[in-house]
Order: C-alpha cells, then structure tokens, then sequence
C-alpha cells in the first residue's frame, strides 16, 4: 500500500520537470519582459549594473507618439490578418469543411483534403521566400504575366504593399479552418441530420438550422485562433518582404524583433511592444475561458 | 453513395470549389519544383511559367554540397527529434499526476500551462536571448532545445491531462493493490494506454519544431547549429542572384516534410483539430 508521503513524491517528480522548465523558459520572461520595458536596459550586464534606470512608462509614450507612428502600422497590419481570417478564411474554410463532411461530391474526398491542408505544413519561411520571388522584383512571375498582356509594363513598388501578403495568408491557412470545422461538423451527430431529412428538409435547411447553431461556439474559437494566429505571424512577413518597403508591412512581432536585433537596438522599445502582445494575449485568454464557461454551462 | 437533395448545377458548382481550391493550392508547389530543373539563364530568359528548356541538375549537386544540406537536415533531425521525446514523456508524467494524483496545486498549475497555449514565442523573445547568453549555453544546441521543450508543453499538458483523466481509475487501484509504485504504474500502465495522445502530440511537436526559424536562428550564431529553415531563411527579404540555386534549395527543403504528411497525413489533421477543439 502506498503513503501519503509516497504520493506527495510521486507528485512532485512527476510534475516538477515540466513545471519548472516550463516557468524558467515561458513564464519567467514573460515578466521580466515587462520589467525591462519600464527600464532603460539596453544591451550589456543586466544585474548589478548601475547604468540600468527605472523609467516608468517612457517607452510606452514614445511607442505611442513617435513621428513616424510604426507602431501604429504595425498594429494595423496584425489588424488586417485578422480580417482575412474572419472575412476569408473561416467562411471559405467553413464552405469546404461543409461540402467535404455532407459528402456532396462523391469522389476525391480525401485527395481534396490532403491537398487544400498542405501549405500548413510547411514552414512559412519556404513559403514567404518562394511568393517573394513570385510577386517581387523584375524577374518576378508577376512581372512575367504583366508583360504578356502589356510588353510595356515596368515594374513599380505597388502603394498597397499588404495585399500580396494578405492572399498569401488566406492561400496558405484556409485549410487550417477547414480542418478544425470539419472535425467538429463530424462529431455533430448523424441520426439528427437523417431525422431532418426524412422530414424534407433541403441542404439550405439543415445546414441553417443544424450546421450552423450547432457550430456557433466553434466559429467564435476560431475568431481566437485567428487573432493569435495574427499575433503569431512573423515568419512569412520575414521571409517575403522583410516588414519592406519602409516597414510598411510589418507586423508588432516583425517591429519588435527589427527593434531588437536588427541595425541600433531600442530594448526599451522592444519590450514594450512585447508587453503589448502579451497584453493582447492575456485579454484573449480571459476572453476564451469566459466563453469557454458560457458554452460548458449551456451544454450542461 | 446515397442519393443527396442538391441539383445537377449546384453539384457542378461544389465540384469546381474544390477543384479550383486544389489547383490553387497544389499549383506554386509544382511550378516551385519545375523551376529547381532551370538554370539562372534558362529562369532569366524564358517564360517563367515554362517548362525547363532542359532538364538541369547542376542546382541539385551545389545544394547538397556546397548548399551543406545535409548538416541542416541532422540538425532539424536532432532538434525535432530531441523535442519531440522530452514533450512526450514530461507532458504525459505531468498530465498523470494532474489527472490522477489529486493536489488543490494542481488548479494552479495546469492553469499556468493552459495560460502558455496563447502566448506568442516573439513576446518573450527578448528575455530568453538574454538569459541565453547570460546562462553561456548561447551558440549551443541546448539553446534552442531547452526552448523548443518548454514551448511544447502547454499543448501536449493540456492534451495529456484530457486524456489521462479517462483511464478508469479501478485499473490504477488494481495495481496498486499488486504492489505497484506510481513510477511502475505510469510506465507499465498509464503510458501505454496514451498511446494514441502521444502520436498526436508527436506530430503537432515534430511538424512545429521541424519549421521554427525565429528562435534557431537567434540562439545560434554557428552555421554547424543551424537546421533546415535557415538555409532557406538566407534567402529571406533580398532576392538571390541565382534563381535556380534558390528554387532547388526550397524545393529540397521541402522534400522531408513532404514526405513526412504523405505518411502521416491522417494523424496529422486529427492531431489539429484536437489541439483546437476547446481553443
């Protein structure tokens, strides 16, 4: 038979690998982050070293008013992802996962599926690096296509710089929504379906008074995913246009790196940006318990 | 196949959805490998939507030599590798005494590791480059390691402690009544029967560290450290001087984990849609 004191043991040496690799590398510094950026530690010793000074919130007020307001841009740009995701990608997701799932074509199911996810395996500096080629530059494929319906054309650095990056986006993660609403339009169960029809009720019918209110809590995570997707994204941003022309297309994680550790480094500046998206990140969590409580309630 | 209530054209417009969405989806990958096969010259002067004018394999040979393939590709293989078994088996003994070991910290603790799911890796990337080189394991593979780990566990806690709350605790007690300690029960019992979790976390871990670029490259400063996404990441922002070399080096890069989802595909896919279920 096992003690008290056996149990306690097995406890913490299950648990405590994990707990503390896991404070040291992802909640230590999520704290810390927000410290140095009341500070104006810039690169060198951090501990013990005098130069360090507590300077309140004055990276902050300079993130908000500097002239050129990149932070702003930057915020608008995550802002844009996330439209693409909820105005394309999670209805154009939900529009494949419903037409797989109802099986309306009878062939090709699986290869549709296997074909549209693909571009989420691979590493989005693969694909930032091969769509830089396509649309960018003189040699470009785009420049290409253009001089076959113009001999003329010359390439120009286009006024509205997101919009490569923002197709590219809605290219590459529809499939991720089309997975996860797929899965979930599965577990909705089949006898309710068949019940509906027997009934009469046309596709229209059941996919507007089944599908959808039955799907209502998973179209609302995906809304999350999309925003932490968006707050996430840096990678392919990277990869095809390096946050360019003038850091017109960059996102808060792109401006925060390119803060930090590219040209003159501006920590202050950096961290608190990174406060920023760890703010933005806990409302985001706060958000999806609530309704994660609100939906558990309702089931019940 | 049974019968379903929509019309001929409506079938016909479901059938170009999902073919355009497939030609749009699979076409850039194929014109990426097409273009491996060109020469600088043969890219530069003719159609870019042509095929090659011949079939070159010079790329190929400079990518594997020259391009040292191979030392990224045992790097990628260390990394994911490594990350993938300390997930595994420190998120299934986590998730065993959450589920199963009850303690009031647990409410705490898990709680901190579900917090970890939304987090993004850029906000504390920051901090952890400093502690990197204050800890001297800066330019180390243990730098980006330890890292990887850590930014695993919250998934594969929240998907083990799920999971493991539904073995039957009169199956623990039986062994426990034979004489089993916790250590045997989770390695003889508990672990087993996670099987079909573990394969599901592997592969979110294996597919997610296989393509992480950021934190590699930050942690490292050595090329001998580097995997697969920075040989392509050098190619990032500016466009290369020699198209054929830069297609060839994408398209070789993205050879394993093609290979990878044609194999494990299914269990990818459920492996998503588990992770996102709850959010």
């Amino acid at each position: 038979m096992t003690t008290k004191g056996e149990k306690r043991l097995a406890y913490a040496v299950f648990v405590l690998p994990a707990v503390i690799i896991y404070l040291a590398v992802v909640a230590f510094p999520t704290v810390f982050s927000v410290l140095l950026s009341l500070t104006d530690y810039n690169g060198g010793v951090i501990f013990g070293n005098p130069d360090i000074h507590f300077v309140g919130l004055k990276s902050y007020a300079w993130m908000f008013t500097e002239p050129a307001g990149n932070f702003y841009t930057a915020l608008k740009n995550n802002m844009l992802i996330v439209a693409v995701s909820v105005f394309g990608q999670i209805p154009l997701g939900f529009i494949l996962a419903y037409i797989l799932s109802r099986k309306l074509i009878q062939r090709g199911n699986d290869l549709f599926q296997t074909m549209i996810y693909l571009p989420n395996v691979i590493s989005s500096i693969i694909i930032g690096v091969l769509f830089n080629a396509i649309i960018y530059g003189r040699n470009s494929v785009l420049m290409d296509i253009r001089r076959f319906f113009n001999p003329a054309a010359v390439y120009t650095i286009s006024d509205k710089p997101m919009v490569p990056i923002l197709v590219v986006i809605l290219w590459m993660f529809t499939g991720f929504y089309m997975i996860i609403f797929l899965a979930n339009m599965q577990r909705i169960d089949p006898a309710v379906i068949e019940a509906a029809r027997i009934d009469g009720a046309k596709e229209s019918g059941i996919l507007w008074y089944i599908m959808l209110p039955a799907l209502s809590g998973v179209i609302i995570t995906t809304a999350i995913l999309a925003i932490s997707g968006s707050l996430k994204s840096f990678d392919l941003i990277y990869a095809m246009t390096g946050g360019g022309p003038a850091g017109q297309t960059r996102v808060l994680s792109l401006y925060m790196y390119q803060s930090a550790f590219q040209g003159a480094p501006n920590y202050p500046l950096a961290n608190a940006i990174s406060t920023v998206m760890v703010l933005i990140s806990i409302v985001l969590i706060i958000v999806t318990m609530a309704l994660g409580k609100a939906f558990s309630e309702k089931e019940v | 196949m049974e019968q379903r209530n929509i019309s001929r054209s409506a079938k016909v417009l479901v059938y170009t959805v999902m073919i355009l969405f497939t030609v749009l989806t699979v076409y850039p990958i194929f014109w990426l490998v097409l273009q491996s096969f060109k020469t600088n010259t043969d890219y530069l002067t003719h159609s870019k939507l042509a095929f090659p004018s011949t079939w070159y394999l010079g790329n190929y040979a400079f990518v594997m030599k020259q391009g040292n393939f191979l030392m990224f590709f045992k790097n990628s293989v260390i990394y994911a590798g490594v990350t993938v078994v300390a997930v595994v088996i420190l998120s299934n003994m986590a998730g065993y005494a959450f589920a199963k070991l009850e303690y009031k910290i647990t409410r705490l603790l898990h709680g901190l590791f579900i917090v970890g799911i939304l987090l993004t890796l850029q906000s504390i990337l920051i901090p952890l480059f400093l502690m990197v080189n204050a800890t001297g394991i800066h330019n180390t593979r243990l730098a980006v390691l330890i890292p990887y780990i850590a930014l695993g566990l919250p998934m594969g806690v929240y998907l083990c402690t799920d999971f493991e709350k539904s073995i039957p605790d009169e199956l623990l007690e039986a062994a426990r009544i034979d004489g089993a300690g916790f250590m045997r029960i989770f390695f003889s019992v508990v672990l087993p029967m996670c099987a079909p979790v573990s394969v599901t976390l592997a592969i979110i871990t294996f597919t997610g560290t296989w393509n992480e670029f950021v934190l590699m490259s930050l942690m490292t400063s050595s090329e001998k450290f580097k995997a697969i996404p920075y040989m392509v990441g050098r190619y990032a922002g500016a466009l290369g001087s020699d198209y054929g070399k830069l297609f060839t080096s994408l398209t070789v890069a993205l050879v394993p984990i093609l290979v990878f989802y044609a194999v494990f595909r299914n269990q990818i896919t459920k492996g998503v849609a588990a992770g996102a279920v709850k959010g």
